[in-house]
């Protein structure tokens, strides 16, 4: 049994599954970090093509802090790069699920679609659906939410001016609910209690250093709960009587 | 200020963050060829991303920049722990409710604040 008749058809889903909440999500944090730029003084252009090319909300949000308070170029450059670590995990817990046939150098263009939204939707929906048909339906997700993110952005800067205080408020506050609720979505019990301690370690880690915070409590809390989970969770395989 | 910024530093800086940003991503690609999603590698990556992904939601909760930062950071975590509760409060999953909730919750608290 299959969910999907054709590739064709898990693009489609894919789609109609980002055209909710996940291009929702996008287009509010976008609309935001436009809101932003305007604030801070920067072109239109420039603003637009960051969400474009960069595609990567927490990394573009520090380039712009840290190019406000004047910091060098080497300094932007490694604090926005070591934000974007996360990419590499992300990366390397999704590409492996997809088919044998579609793990070839396309990806290294496809993968610029990939953000913390898709890849979240992905990891949730592809243990349903056959390897053949996941890399068209990761496809269909994360092009409309690529997309959207410099039109949202481009618009948030030019509403930036006459729109309430309020709505951009309720704008921005999107983007980090949206990752929280989808938490309660994720299964395995290593990637449960991963979540919990990089919740309590994350903020700890951060006041000690912030750049490469994110680096350090995801390879602290994520080891410990790994080995949580190998030492104490998993059932233990059957041992064979002779 | 704004003079200043349009400059070819700014243009610099968003092309070392681009580059940056995106030698992650292929780096991923070029390590998930070697990676097979039944291996213990796997399962512990898995782990590692979602703590670093969890990490930085609670940052952007609880140490934002820019305009949450101007929320009680008591009222940002009341309004996420209300959302959560509409989400769980059904075993499919309320998430466009949930974030309606969210997000109407924050707006209500705005215009709050804009009132006289």
């Amino acid at each position: 049994m299959s969910r999907f008749a054709n590739r064709r058809e898990a693009f489609w889903q894919g789609i109609r599954d980002a055209l909710g909440a996940p291009v929702l999500v996008l287009f509010a944090g976008m609309v935001g970090f436009g809101a932003m730029g305007r604030s801070h003084g920067f072109d239109a252009w420039m603003t637009g093509l960051t969400s474009l090319l960069m595609f990567a909300l927490p990394g573009q949000v520090v380039m712009l802090e840290m190019f406000i308070s004047g910091s060098s170029l080497l300094a932007i450059g490694f604090a926005v790069t070591l934000t974007s670590t996360r990419f590499v995990t992300m990366v390397v817990t999704l590409f492996p699920q997809l088919h044998r046939r579609d793990r070839n150098p396309l990806l290294y263009l496809w993968v610029h679609m990939l953000a913390m939204t898709a890849w979240a939707v992905s990891m949730r929906e592809f243990p349903r659906m056959r390897p053949q048909h996941r890399l068209n339906y990761f496809l269909g997700l994360a092009l409309p939410c690529w997309l959207i993110s410099p039109m949202g952005t481009v618009l948030g800067y030019f509403v930036a001016g006459w729109v309430p205080a309020a709505v951009t408020l309720g704008l921005v506050f999107i983007n980090p609910l949206f990752f929280l609720l989808t938490f309660t979505d994720v299964k395995p019990w290593a990637n449960r209690i991963a979540i919990g301690l990089g919740c309590v370690l994350g903020p700890v880690f951060y006041v000690l250093d912030a750049d490469s915070s994110l680096l350090l409590t995801g390879l602290v809390a994520g080891s410990l709960a790994y080995w949580v989970d190998r030492r104490w969770l998993r059932p233990r395989p059957v041992v064979v009587q002779t | 200020m704004t003079a200043d910024v349009q400059g070819w530093g700014m243009w610099l800086a968003l092309s070392a963050a681009c580059i940056g940003t995106y030698i992650c991503r292929a780096a991923g690609v070029k390590l998930s060829g070697h990676i097979h999603q039944d291996s213990e590698v796997f399962r512990w990556l898995s782990a590692v991303t979602y703590a670093m992904v969890a990490a930085l939601t609670v940052r952007m909760i609880l140490m934002p920049l820019g305009l949450l930062a101007t929320v009680p950071v008591l009222l940002r975590v009341v309004i996420c722990a209300l959302s959560l509760a509409v989400m769980v409060s059904s075993p499919q999953r309320r998430l466009v409710p949930a974030l309606l909730t969210g997000t109407l919750l924050m707006l209500a608290y705005g215009v709050f604040r804009a009132s006289p």
